[in-house]
This record gives structure tokens, sequence and C-alpha cells, in this order.
């Protein structure tokens, strides 16, 4: 550990000397930075200054403390926190910038892209390139290259001109003379007086140029105005037709301000409509309670086996449209139910060969809970999920469309904007629903992210959509239940609706309280806490949602009307006797011969149906209600479909009588349809060798009820003519094959019983023979010659050794064809797979 | 403040349920009324639908949408989601952005309070052969001719046009109404009064509720020619002697102009049906509108406008049109032509208040279920499937339970209504009846008619001929036999021959007889569906019962 008086020389000795608590935080802000843990912090430091690590970082700063960094970046290095105050607040001062600078600055120290003390303020050199202004990235500053580095390039001859005609002496070198010049530029009186001699339209091009973008293009010949600035100094060539406003310049116009308009403060979130807190509540509670039903109609819908999953992950198209229209919804909303339910682990794919979508095992017990609790297991997923159901629809870096349910949703920055937004709304006084662009704007100077700006936009809107129709917020505003789900206290009613101005977060986001302006509550839950939060919620929400009824209205027109949400068994076993025919706060029933067919198809009988109504009903039940429920229950299974594989029948029902009663003839499975017919599970021949093994003498019936003549029939085909010949058959084999397989022939039984001739060294028994190339090679054209058959060992692709008598055809190409007695056709061998050859012992 | 158990349910599919036996039903219903169409009646619960032209018809009316939101939010029970509300909003804010206009200069004209609007309908296809010049950047001249069709294209595109062009006077006639010993019913006062109010539109009333009164009515408000749309000939008949007698009209000034009779008078009853004859692919009776410079129309039973008519009717867009009719509901879904070419809903009164009222006579509706015998079921069940419905619908056995039901109600006059003629005139022989039929002459059917006022007769069976206004007070019970097939409308117009209030204050009673697990129940079950939404329900009977009680 250095002391802390000499001030550190680098970034890795700063961090040395940062207290523990600091290094947390630092680790903390930067998790990147942690994976894997460094060994020292020099590590650290230079891992804290990699290209990556860096864009990270600045991508998650906010707005002013961006700038602060840009303006840094376009300052001296080091640079003193007076430059620096000078670059954001400009000569004139802003008290208000003044006042944020050194809570930004904090943080950019916290997280180590500056270091250095108040008077050596230095940004960590990758941050420096990023936001430098160079010809490729143009800075948000709008700031062009310093007049050293625009003069780079420039003859000695040329800048010494420069220095002449701004009324500089002559110096003996160029970098003296560009020094010169820069404090010139800089130095504010001198500068005044010599752009106070400038011609009016020089004065006009400046201040083009002055906020940026500040390159501008002259001709070869320019005119008096810019050839009287190129004179001196105060534009700078960069390439032939193309010159720069030196930073310094642009500095002095802009009376030293970095940025055209700092912002220091976080923009305050405007706030729209106010209603009163319960009417917000209470259009939440409802909305919650629609969410609910639009889940479990879904799940309902999908019970039977839910739609199929695509090969490459997620939900088809076709599928997500049938979903949407049987929840009457458009399609992307139908997206975000289906992902609700996925997040909230209700639904999952199943897994099997063939793939579909079902509910979980949690959905039943989901299904159990109470309605509060069943709201904030769907919302508490939703709150720290990643997947955004918004994408669906759109495509992927490689064109690939986006699939509901499929992969490529994740965005790792969800769960932190909803947090966000839901934070900014738990600020506003209780029933005021903000102005949802001043959101956007709010979340936008807190990551005024250059990347995928887009996206966040879109999430931000998302999110607030989607809170809507969860009931998180009502009417635009945040929910009393939605408040204690982010784990926020419940504000003290206050009649007058001014509550929020006394609350710790409110002030934040309007006045100037910077350490408020990371809240406290922002950090997300720990799990323990969320239980909390979300039971906290389940209660604050509970007496808002209607008690589920016990009874209906029954009305003559075969309807049934629930006033309001209905006890599970009564909904379910009313779900299954009448059609659902519209859906809100209130469900209508309508009662079918086919719904109420459906029920008796369940089991039910009439009576018990009949029965449950009139105990559900506060009315009579109404006569054509009942008629209706009687008359399908009067024609309902009077015909009685089964499968049988064989009957028996007989006239005489005492022989069947005598049948069933045997014991024998368990295993044929004989049921009694009627006095004379039997149903049996056996197949036809089983029942009759059972009943013969009985000492029965049954006859077979065909379908048409004759007694079948069992008699070994010959089986024939109508007339049928011979096949073709096909002619595309085996090659005719060319006279010298033909010649080669009849000596092959010959040669075949010699092989078999013909000595081999001793070749130079004697050969093992089964031992293969082996020979140079060459004498292979010489060996085989020769017997290709003499048509003789000669003894090869062979070895096969896979390695296998073999003894082969081969009477060789021709010798081409690395490949000996042959006809191979062994295997007695006509193949070709690769030569270097012969690992020898032997002529054949003569008789 | 939303009401805590308010009587309303607001649902998502825009239906409005309604607890009748809420103590703030009658407040919530007046309410709601403006912008949402009754859809069923029962007897708890009422089901009202918002739908585009509801909301529409409310703004013609005058009411915002303010007035629609407030009325939802204060007597739904839950709070209303939001997003309905701002689509009701959002929906009753597209009328009345665009409007016709008389323009001094340019004659009529289109024009907008929303440019962007009148920019999209300006580039649709169809609206581009129906507008002139552009005048000025908010206003298109539109040809005369094609007031209807553009009103009709701008409906459809969903911008509906308010028609502020006026209306020509038409040729003036005196026309009175005598209220000697009688006096228009409150109800029927303001129909008259809404409907001149509003210029052209719709009255909706049940059958028997004097739909004609509001129509005599209205023509003595415009005291000008008057051309009257009737569905046939005995409606003609019946309309021209309430007008005589209700009326300064004398026999002379109203004309009849029918297959049979070619008049043209100040007040002429056409039917549609001569309307919409075709010779050689044109309609020779058309002249017929411009053969006078009427100063009203009026339209019978306006469910039953055929389309031919609503195509002449697009012409006449300068001239004040009535439409009467007990429903809205149109089998073929033409309501939205409804409401583009006659008009807005001016009036409407639910049946059973009218009935409450008095005005109309209360009525207990009987489905008497038959079996049908083994033989009849065999031979219903090997019947060809177009040949199905005839069959059972005229079954011997219905017919004896038919006449166990006149003799049951012997005394009281009694109306039996059939589809199939073979089975009228059995029945007519049976019961020694005189049978109405297509093939009746209209002189016979006067006369019977009559008779069976004066209770000459009791007992009349009639074919569907006799569906319509056909004014037969005295008849107290009416027994269906067989129908056309599951027609709704057919069902409520038949309830509605004995609705007529009766001079004893004598309940109506109306058969149905059924045969049991065949079609003709499926089709009775459709043609009940309207009137039990309408609050009649129905009691069902076995025959068995009915013929042993």
């Amino acid at each position: 550990m250095s002391s802390p008086a000499t001030p550190p020389r680098s970034l890795a000795e700063a961090l040395r000397g940062r207290d523990d608590a600091s290094l947390a935080a630092l680790l903390r802000s930067r998790p990147d930075l942690v994976t894997p843990v460094p060994t020292d912090l020099t590590q650290l430091a230079t891992r804290a200054g990699t290209r990556a690590s860096v864009v990270r970082a600045l991508d998650r700063l906010d707005r002013f403390t961006l700038q602060t960094a840009q303006a840094l970046a376009v300052a001296a290095d080091p640079a003193s926190y007076a430059d620096l105050l000078g670059l954001m607040a400009g000569d004139a001062g802003d008290p208000e910038v003044a006042a944020a600078l050194p809570h930004a600055l904090h943080q950019l120290r916290e997280q180590a892209l500056v270091w250095g003390g108040e008077d050596r303020l230095r940004l960590v050199r990758t941050a420096r390139e990023l936001l430098a202004p160079s010809p490729q990235h143009p800075s948000p500053t709008g700031l062009g290259p310093a007049a050293a580095e625009a003069a780079a390039g420039m003859s000695p001859g040329r800048i010494q001109e420069i220095v002449t005609t701004a009324g500089l002496p002559t110096t003996h070198d160029g970098v003296s003379a560009i020094t010169a010049l820069t404090g010139l530029f800089t130095d504010r009186r001198r500068m005044t007086a010599l752009l106070a001699d400038a011609p009016e339209e020089a004065r006009e091009v400046l201040s083009r140029l002055v906020w940026g973008p500040p390159y501008g293009q002259v001709t070869a010949d320019p005119a008096a105005h810019l050839r009287w600035l190129l004179d001196r100094g105060l534009l700078l060539p960069t390439a032939p037709g193309t010159v720069v406003l030196p930073r310094e310049v642009a500095l002095h116009l802009r009376a030293g301000r970095a940025h055209r308009a700092p912002e220091p403060l976080p923009p305050a979130v405007e706030t729209g409509t106010a209603h009163s807190p319960e009417s917000v509540d209470a259009a939440a509670a409802g909305q919650a309670l629609t969410a609910l039903a639009t889940v479990e109609e879904l799940l309902k819908d999908w019970d039977g086996g839910g739609p199929a999953v695509l090969r490459a992950g997620g939900l088809s198209v076709r599928d997500l449209k049938r979903t949407a229209v049987a929840l009457d919804m458009p399609e992307p909303v139908a997206a975000f139910w289906v992902e609700l339910a996925y997040a909230a682990g209700l639904i999952a794919s199943d897994g099997e060969a063939d793939e579909r979508y079902a509910a979980t095992p949690a959905h039943d017990e989901w299904l159990a809970l109470p309605a509060p609790e069943r709201w904030t297991r769907l919302v508490t997923p939703w709150l720290t999920a990643t997947r955004t159901p918004g994408l669906v629809g759109g495509r992927d870096a490689k064109e690939r469309t986006l699939s509901a349910l499929g992969p490529g949703l994740d965005r790792s920055a969800a769960p932190e904007v909803r947090h966000r937004i839901l934070t900014l709304l738990a600020a506003l006084p209780r029933g005021t629903a903000p102005h949802p662009e001043s959101v956007l704007a709010r979340l936008h100077w807190e990551r005024p992210q250059r990347r995928e700006e887009d996206l966040r936009t879109r999430l931000a809107r998302a999110t607030l959509m989607e809170a809507e129709l969860l009931g998180v917020t009502g009417r635009g505003a945040l929910s009393a239940h939605g408040r204690a789900l982010l784990g926020l206290p419940a504000p003290a009613a206050r009649p007058d609706g001014e509550a929020a101005a006394a609350e710790p977060s409110g002030p934040g986001d309007k006045l100037p309280v910077h350490h408020h302006r990371r809240p406290a509550p922002a950090a997300p839950l720990s799990s323990a806490d969320r239980a909390d939060a979300s039971a906290a919620a389940a209660r604050l929400l509970a007496p808002l949602l209607p008690e589920p009824l016990d009874h209906v209205l029954l009305q003559a027109d075969l309807t049934a009307v629930a006033p309001g949400p209905l006890q599970r068994p009564l909904a379910d076993v009313l779900g299954m006797l009448a059609d659902v025919e519209s859906k809100g706060g209130a469900t209508v029933y309508r009662f079918t011969p086919a719904s109420v067919r459906r029920a008796l198809d369940a089991g039910r009988g009439a009576a018990e149906l009949q029965d449950f109504l009139t105990a559900h009903s506060r009315t009579p039940v109404p006569q054509p209600l009942a008629y209706l429920i009687d008359d399908v229950a009067r024609r309902h299974g009077r015909l009685r479909v089964g499968a049988a594989s064989a009957y028996v029948r007989c006239d005489d029902d005492a022989l069947l009588n005598e049948i069933v009663a045997d014991k024998r003839a368990a295993g044929l499975r004989l049921r009694r349809l009627a006095p004379t017919v039997l149903a049996a599970q056996a197949d036809p021949a089983t029942l009759l060798e059972g009943l013969r093994a009985m000492g029965f003498a049954p006859a077979a019936e065909s379908a048409e009820g004759d007694v079948l003549i069992s008699r070994p029939d010959a089986h024939r085909t109508p007339p049928r003519t011979p096949p073709e010949p096909v002619p595309d058959g085996p090659p005719v084999p060319d006279e010298a094959l033909l010649g080669a397989a009849i000596r092959a022939i010959r040669a075949g039984d010699l092989a078999s019983t013909t000595p081999r001739k001793p070749s130079g060294t004697p050969l093992a028994s089964g031992e293969l023979p082996r020979t140079s190339a060459a004498e292979t090679l010489a060996t085989l054209q020769a017997a290709v010659l003499t048509a003789e058959a000669v003894w090869v060992g062979y070895v096969n692709a896979e390695g296998g050794a073999s003894q082969r008598v081969i009477a060789p055809v021709r010798v081409e190409g690395g490949f000996v064809t042959a006809y191979d007695h062994t295997a007695d056709e006509v193949r070709t061998f690769p030569l270097h797979r012969i690992t020898g050859v032997a002529e054949l012992a003569d008789d | 403040m939303p009401g805590v158990n308010g009587p309303l349910i607001v649902q998502s599919d825009k239906t409005l349920l309604l607890e009748v036996d809420h103590e703030q039903a009658d407040a919530c219903r007046r309410a709601i009324a403006p912008f949402a169409e009754l859809e069923r009646a029962p007897e708890h619960i009422h089901t009202y639908r918002v739908t585009p032209l509801g909301l529409w018809n409310a703004r013609a009316a005058g009411h915002d949408a303010e007035q629609v939101v407030d009325a939802l939010v204060q007597f739904s029970r839950y709070p209303v989601p939001h997003a309905l509300l701002v689509d009701i909003a959002e929906t009753m804010d597209r009328y009345g952005r665009l409007s016709l206009l008389k323009h001094p200069a340019h004659g009529l004209v289109l024009t907008t309070t929303d440019r962007p609007v009148l920019e999209e309908v300006l580039r649709s296809k169809r609206i581009a052969p129906l507008i002139g010049a552009r005048i000025d950047p908010d206003t298109v001249a539109v040809h005369p001719s094609e007031r209807g069709q553009i009103k009709q294209t701008l409906l459809k595109l969903g911008w509906p046009a308010e028609d502020l062009a006026g209306y020509v006077d038409g040729e003036a006639h005196a026309i009175e109404l005598h209220e000697d010993g009688w006096a228009l019913r409150p109800y029927q006062k303001q129909a008259v009064e809404n409907f001149w109010h509003g210029g052209s539109g719709v009255v909706v009333l049940p059958c028997g509720a004097g739909k004609t009164l509001v129509g005599a009515g209205a023509m003595s408000q415009a005291k000008s020619t008057t051309l009257i749309l009737v569905t046939n000939t005995v409606s003609a008949r019946q309309w021209k002697h309430e007008l005589v007698r209700r009326t300064s009209l004398t026999e002379d000034e109203i004309g009849e102009y029918s297959g049979t009779k070619k008049e043209i008078r100040p007040v002429t009853i056409a039917t549609y049906q001569v309307l919409t004859t075709r010779r050689k692919g044109v309609y020779p009776h058309l002249e017929l509108f411009d053969s006078r410079d009427w100063g009203l129309i009026v339209y019978d039973e306006v469910h039953l406008l055929p389309a031919p008519v609503f195509k002449f009717t697009a012409d006449l867009q300068a001239r004040r049109r009535l439409g009467l009719t007990a429903t809205l509901v149109r089998e073929d879904g033409r309501e939205s032509d409804v409401f583009s070419l006659i008009g807005p809903k001016r009036f409407d009164a639910p049946w059973k208040e009218i009935e409450a009222q008095g005005y109309i006579a209360p009525a207990d509706c009987v489905e008497v279920r038959v079996n049908l015998t083994d033989s009849e079921r065999l031979a219903y069940a090997t019947a060809e499937v177009e040949e199905k419905y005839r069959y059972c619908a005229t079954t011997d056995t219905k017919r004896k339970v038919t006449e166990a039901i006149v003799r049951r109600f012997a005394g009281q006059q009694i109306l039996v209504i059939g589809q199939y003629i073979d089975q009228l005139d059995e029945l007519g022989e049976h019961l020694g009846a005189p049978v109405i039929k297509g093939e009746t002459s209209n002189a016979q059917r006067e006369k019977l008619f009559d008779a069976f006022r004066e209770g000459e007769i009791s007992v009349l069976v009639v074919s569907k001929v006799a569906n319509f206004s056909i004014d037969l007070p005295e008849a107290t019970v009416a027994v269906q036999v067989s129908g056309t097939f599951g027609s709704r409308q057919e069902e409520a117009q038949r309830l509605g021959r004995v609705l007529r209030p009766k001079s004893d204050g004598h309940q109506a009673h109306f058969y149905s007889v059924v045969a049991r697990d065949t079609i003709d129940q499926d089709f009775a079950a459709h043609r009940q569906r309207f009137l039990a939404e309408q609050g009649y329900a129905y009691r069902i009977v076995d025959a068995d019962e009915l013929l042993a009680g």
C-alpha cells in the first residue's frame, strides 16, 4: 500500500490507495471486473482499462456523468478540477453544474474511469480514446481536434506564416510556434481582440462550426473570409478540401463550455392525469383479475396439449395467431401472456419426442391458490424476467424470425428497466399517472447509451403497457399493491395527494439532491425480501378483488350469469355444463344441448345436474333449462357403442348361460349383451378354439351372417403377366474379363489344392506373402501376360489380412483388376494393399 | 366514483349486463339506453351491447363520449377496463368529424373538422367516384346524387358522416291527426318528436305498440305528400284504413300502389313487392319515387327492407325518411345500411316496458312438445333431408294436439298459424274454420278478417300471408303449428298478432306446437330466442299433459 501522501502515478496505484468499501463499490458497479477474480490490483487496473470493460462502464453512466467524462476527454491530460468545471459550466459558471459536478466526478472515480488528485484528474486512457473526438468518431461535444493535433502534418513554413499573420512573433521551430498559437487561442482577451477584426462572413462561418460538426469544406481557392480564417489558424486544413475548427477556438467561441447543454439534473417525470388513489387501485385490481382470467383461459386452451414446439424452439406464427384469436386479442398481446405464463413456470415444453407446450405441475398448484397469490406468482417473475415479448415477430441479427417462447428473446436490460420505471412511478404522488414520454426521457437521461438506445425505449414502452395489463398500474398510475411489490412502504394516506412530496424518494426526482440520484430502493430485492414484498402486495390486493361467488343467475333464455368471479369448483362444473358466451367482470354462460351432453359425457347424471343448478341458483331453475337437461339426458346414452373382437350368438339362451357360467370361459372375457348374444374380447379364432376346448361345436360366421365353411382355400391372384426383364442389368463382361474369369475358374481348384512354390523366404502357414512393391508389380504384370493365377496377401480397408488366389486381368493406375478365386468374382485391388505376391506352385 | 355495488357489469366483449332487480336498475337503464342496444332482456339480467353503430346513434342524438363514459363508470359494479373507455371515446369521436352540408355556392359538400381524416377518406378508391372538386382544404364537393352512397361508404370506412344537408319540404299537403276519443300514447308522441327533431331515422317499437300511429304522427308533422312502403297488400289496406280513421285524410287522398292497383295520390302506400318487381333487368315501378315531390317516406318493417329498396333509398337522401320496426336485428346483417341510408335510431322502447304500461297485452307463451308416434318417427328418420322439417312440422299428432288446444279455448278468438298449405287446409277442415292463404283473394281476406273482428267466426287458419301488420285486436290465442324454419322475427311478428291490447284486459296466449326430438324442436328453439331474450319466458308443456288436462 502506497502512502496516500504521494500522488498515484497510475490507475493501479490509485486503486491501491482506495479503501475496501470503495473497491467494493467499484466491483459492484462493474461486476465484469471480478469474473474471474483478478490476482492483484495491477491486474484489476489492467482489466478496468480494457476496451470492452470501459465501453460497458461508459454505457452505464447517466447523461451528466457521461458529459463530464466527455469533457475530460477533450481537456488536457491531466486536467485540474477547475479546468473540468470550466468546461462543464463555461466561463460564466452554472450553479447547477457546479453543484452536480462533484457527484459526477465521484461516480467516475468510483468506477475507476478517472483517477488522480483534484489537480491532476486523469481519464483512463481507453476511455479517453473512446470519447476524444476524431474524424471517424465525432464527439457528442461537437469539438474538433486540438490545434496541435490538427497542425501536426503542416509544413513548418506554413506554421510560421500562420503564427506571423496571427500577430505572434516567429519562433525557431514548429513546436514552439504551435504552443504560442495555442496560447493565443486559449487567451480569451487576445482572442477577442483577434476576432474583433474578423470579417463578418468569417464570423458567420465560425458560428456555423462552433457547436459542431467542426469540419467544413473549402475549395482550392478559398474566398477571402475563409482565407482570413485559414491564415490565422482559426481553421486548420485536415485533408485537401476539408478544414476543421481547432478545439481551442471552438471553446473560446463557446465561452469555454464543452457541451452546448450540460444536463446536470435528470428531467423530472411529468405528471399526467391524477385520479383518486382508490380508483387507481380499483382499476388495477380489476385489471389484475382480468390478467388472471386471461392466463387461466390461455392454459385452459392449452390444457389438452398445447401447440407444438418449433424445431428451433418457440411457438409457430400460426399457433400464436390461433391463440390470439382464442383469447380475442392482438397477437403481440397474446405473445405477452404466453411469455408471462412461461416466465411464471406455468407452461413449458413437455420434452417428448413430438415436443409440445403444456401446463406444468406448478400450474395446478397455482390454480389452487387464492387470487391475490396467483397474481403475485405471475407478476414477481415478470419483474425479474429478461424475456421481452415485445420482440416477438421481429428478426434477429441472422434474419431469423423471433418466435414467442423461442430463443433470442432475452434482453438483460429488461428487469432493470422495469424496476426503474416502477420506481419512478412510485415517486409520483399516489394516483398520479406519469406522462409516458417524460418517463422515457428520464430513462434516457439515466442511460444515454449510444448503442441499443432503441431497445431501452422499446423496453420502457412495453413495461408501461405490461404493467397496465397486469394491473400493477391502474389508469397509468402505480397501484398500492404494485408499490408493495417493489418493497416500498405504502405512503401515508394524505387527503391532499401531497403525500409523495414528503417521501424520501420524491424530491430526488425534482431537486438536485444528488445522493438520491441512485435511489436507495432501486437495488434489486433479495429473494427473501421479494417474498415479503409479494406477500405484502397480495395482502393489499386481496380486499380489492371481488369475493368469489357461490351462485349464478339462471334465466329462461338458457343463459346463466355469474355476476362476479365464481368459486373454482362451481366455475369448473359450470364451464363443463355450459359454454362461456361473454367474459369480463361477470361471466355469461349459455346452455346448449351440446354443452349439456358434454357434462353427461363427463359422467354427471341429469338429476345431479339439476340439483347442482338448484343449489347454486338464487332463483328457481327456469323450466326450459330443466327441460333441456332432461331432454338431452333422456337421449344420452340410449345408444351404446363399445368394442368387441368377436361375438357368440345362439338362439338358445340356456346354452349361453352355460357358457357364461363355465369357468374355462373366463379367458375369453365374454359379456352378455342380450339374451342371445355374447360379446367377447378374444378374437374369433381364439374364441372358436376356446369354445371347442370346452366341448362345444361353434361355427364361424361371416360379416354377412353366413356360416363360414372352413376349408383350406388355395389362394390365387387374378391373371397376371410375368414381369418384363429389366434391361438395365449387370453389364456384359468384356472379352478380357471373360477370359480372365475362365482362366480363374480353371485356376480355382489349383489354388486350393496346389502347394505354393516356395518364394525367397519360406512362408509359415497362414503368413502373408511379402514382397517389395516393385517385385509385386512385376510379378502381377507378368501374371497378366502369362494369364496365370498368383497367390497374394491382401489387407483390406479395415486392416483385415487375407490370402487370395487371383488371376490378374490388367494392372493400371495403382490397381490390379483380377478374378478372385477366393471370392469367386472379378474385383479390383489397390496395389498398395497387396502385401506380397507368390507364384502358385507348379504341380 | 364507481358505484360500489352498481347494477351494471361491463364485459370485455363490450356487452353490458344489467341486473334488473337492482334498485338503481332503472336509472342505469335510462343512462345506457342512448348508446347501448338492448340485446337480450330475460328475467334477471339484461344484456346490452355497445357497438360503433350504437355509439354513433348516441352521437347523432346529441350525447357525447363523456356522458357515455360517466354512465358506465357510475353504474358499473367492477372497475371498467380503461382500454374500453378509451375505445368508446375514440369511436364516438369518429362521428361528426365529417359532415355533409349544403353549401350556398357549391351545393352538397363534405366538410371536415379534422383535415387528416378528410385526406384519409379522399384517398379511398371507393370515395373517389362520389366526389367532385376540392373547394378548400377542408371541403370537397359531393355529387348530389351520391349523398346516400357516400354515407354508406364513409360508414364502411369507419368515419360516419353527419348529414346536415337538410331536406326538401316536398309538396305540401294538409294532414292532421283526428284525436277524438283517443290520443297518441306518451311513447308514441316521444317517438314522433324524436324523429322529427332528428330529421330522419328509425323508430323501434314492439309489435302491437302502434307503429302505424307513429307514422301518422310523423305525417301530421310533415304535412306533405307521403310515400309509405309496406310489406304486402293486406298491410297496405290496414294502413289506409287506420289513416282514414285517425287522420284528416280521406279515402280519396290515399292511393294504393300494389300488384293490383297503381294509384298515385298525395299519400301513396306501396308494397315492397311491387317496387322490387323486375322486368327485363329494370325495375319498372321505380318511377313511383319520382312521380311526386314526396316530403316524407315511411318504411314499415325496416328490418325486412329488401336489398333493392336500399339502392333506391340511397337516391332519396334529400327527403325525410322514417323507418318503423320491431327490431333492428336483420337476419342478413345489413344494420349499417339502415343506419346510413334511413338514419340513426331515434326512439326505442323495450317490449316489456310497454307491456308494463298496459299498451300491449301480456302474453303467456307455451311450447307444446309433442311426442311423435313410432311410425311417425320411422317415417321422419327415413325422410329426405330437405323434407324432414316439412314432415315433422305437419305430422298428424301435431294436428290432434292443435285441435285439443283450440277446443280448450273454445269461445275465444283463435288464430291458427302455419307454413304449409296442406296442413292448414287439413286443419281448417277438422276445425271447421276458414283458411286464409296466398291464393285467397284480397276481397275474401278482408271479408274473413272483418268477420273475425266482429266475432262471427272465432277460429281462423292463416298462412304466412298474415305474418305482418294485420290488425286483429280481438285475437287472444295464437297457435303456431309450423314456421319458416328458424326465423326469429317471424316468431316475434306472430306473437305480435295477439299482443294488441284486449278490450277486457285479457291475457293473450301463444302456443307453439313442436315435435319433440326432431329438427322442428331445433328450429323452435332458434325462433324463440328473440322472444326469450325479450323476456318472454316460454313454458314447456308435454302434449300428453295437455291432452290429459
